[in-house]
């Protein structure tokens, strides 16, 4: 029980890390808050449903594409609707959540208000450590989530594009004297939060179906993610999605799935009267 | 090579400078003096871009750089050390300057002038794996030079170099500055008066906004009303 616990725990924590360095990207580059973070996730889970199942393709080939077209999106969203709101975080707030109710209800009027699921990857279910049986589709979503999360750190690390994004987000101006064109690394790392709720979308839907208000506790829980580990704080988005992830597991096997939302919290309040930054934040320099 | 001329430069609808002329000739080695809050790092704002020019032009090597983005600026060969050293804090020495080569001009010559910059601040060297947020003082100070130098620029704005720096480092910095040779052109704000004059050939005086006086620096230093205003002799 306990060992399923945290397994299940550890899925669902990493999907949520994933949402949530969408999230901490974005506010790194832009200082904007995107309300509609939840909606891209449900956006690529019926992508994928549509290229895999209506369209036949293979599984992951639909993933691929259809976190490809959710970053398309994401730009186009960028360049029509936050590029002219900069310089006010409100407009770009309000905008956003206008976006978030617009999509959901696309989402009603076009694939209805029932449970819609991409087909599993993989079938079956493995026997882990001799401990319990459990799902190779959650097995799969757990590695794929973890390859997702290493290859965004790699990229950071590694790549021009990379010190271009922890640069602006550590100085915007002193990005720009350094030669980076800011404006259209905002357009890209919007496109780039937007595929990381994609990924986390694709991920999970084969496991969890998707339904068109289905975003809303995800991007909720990404938000939670992001202020517990500390603004600005990729590692703690990590942190975050897996101490969220395990705690609503565990408080659900342990004490009443009823609570789930109430340990969020809870976790949240204690860790920032211990540490107002965050896990991972740093104190005000 | 750097030409300024009739430039006025608001922040919102405060006016900050008022109808700036100045001239760095290739080679030079030029200082601008003033007390704080003159407007001496709105003049660097506005040069590389930072702020927008309301009246007249700035023109480097010929080409006006009105309109210009800074890191369309940082392109054409101008290189800003800013006040405060700015390095980014959670990057590593190595990656500092590694964003100092990011303008295509200075992204092929990237291990050669990484080579450069480590002869001239051995210290950097040293500290090529720790993070910019750890480093002394001097040491980011000398980052913010190496930042620069690394884009391989033509000119290099130095913002305020000796500020919170203990004499002997500034000394150091300064001696640095000196061996980079006649192929930068150096135009610096400097708040300690007696050192500007000293590793500059010319200097212009900024007060409220305004360009007040120009000169050699040499003749700049024995002037009694200079002496007085800024060297308190
Ligand atoms: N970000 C800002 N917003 C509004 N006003 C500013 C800003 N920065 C500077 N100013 C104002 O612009 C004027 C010129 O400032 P500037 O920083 O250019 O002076 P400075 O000569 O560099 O001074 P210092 O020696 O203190 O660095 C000052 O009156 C200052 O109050
Ligand atoms: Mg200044």
């Amino acid at each position: 029980m306990l060992a399923l616990s945290i397994t299940n725990g550890l899925v669902i924590g990493i999907i949520y890390a994933l949402t949530a360095l969408g999230v901490s990207l974005v506010v790194g580059i832009m200082n904007v808050i995107n309300f509609a973070h939840g909606e891209f996730y449900i956006l690529a889970g019926y992508f994928s449903y549509l290229f895999a199942h209506t369209m036949g393709l293979d599984p992951v080939v639909a993933m691929v594409l259809s976190i490809a077209a959710v970053f398309l999106i994401g730009i186009v969203v960028e360049y029509t609707l936050i590029r002219p709101t900069y310089g006010d975080d409100l407009y770009s707030l309000i905008l956003t959540f206008i976006l978030s109710i617009v999509m959901q209800s696309t989402f009603l009027l076009v694939f209805g208000p029932f449970p819609n699921k991409p087909p599993n990857w993989v079938k079956g279910a493995t026997n882990v450590f001799g401990l319990f049986l459990y799902g190779n589709q959650r097995l799969a979503a757990l590695i794929a989530g973890a390859a997702v999360i290493a290859l965004f750190f790699a990229m950071l690390k590694l790549t021009w594009f990379g010190r271009m994004i922890r640069a602006t987000s550590q100085d915007r101006e002193m990005a720009e004297l350094n030669g980076i064109n800011t404006r259209r690394l905002n357009m890209l790392s919007f496109g780039m939060g937007c595929a990381l709720a994609a990924a986390a979308g694709v991920i999970l839907s084969p496991v969890f179906p998707v339904t068109p208000s289905a975003g809303v506790p995800v991007a909720l829980t990404a938000f939670v993610c992001v202020v517990l580990g500390g603004m600005g704080s990729m590692w703690g988005c990590v942190a975050g999605g897996l101490v969220l992830g395990l705690v609503e597991n565990l408080g659900a096997a342990f004490v009443s799935t009823g609570y789930k939302h109430v340990f969020m919290y809870l976790i949240l309040i204690l860790v920032l009267l211990i540490r107002p930054s965050g896990l991972f934040g740093r104190s005000e320099t | 090579m750097l030409k300024v001329s009739g430039v006025d430069v608001y922040r919102g609808e405060t006016q900050i400078l008022w109808d700036i002329a100045l001239e760095v000739s290739a080679g030079e080695r030029v200082a601008i003096l003033g007390s704080n809050g003159a407007g001496k790092s709105s003049l660097m704002a506005a040069i590389t871009g930072v702020l927008p020019l309301r009246n007249g032009d700035i023109r480097f090597q010929g080409q006006s750089l009105a309109g210009l983005k800074p890191y369309q600026v940082t392109q054409l060969g101008i290189a800003l050390v800013p006040e405060g050293r700015r390095v980014y804090k959670d990057m590593t020495v190595r990656e500092n300057l590694e964003m100092g080569a990011f303008p295509k001009r200075g992204r092929p010559m990237l291990k050669g002038s990484m080579a450069r910059v480590f002869e001239l601040f051995p210290k950097l060297r040293e500290r090529m794996h720790q993070r910019g947020g750890t480093l002394s003082g001097g040491e980011q100070q000398m980052l913010a030079i190496g930042r620069a130098l690394m884009s391989l620029p033509e000119l290099l704005l130095v913002d305020e170099l000796s500020l919170g720096l203990a004499p002997r480092v500034t000394k150091e910095i300064y001696a640095a500055l000196e061996g980079l040779g006649k192929e930068t052109t150096v135009l610096m704000v400097e708040q300690n008066v007696e050192l500007a004059l000293k590793h500059s050939r010319r200097a212009y005086i900024v007060e409220s906004g305004r360009v007040t006086r120009m000169g050699m620096s040499a003749d700049l230093m024995d002037d009694t009303d200079i002496r007085r205003a800024y060297l308190g002799m």
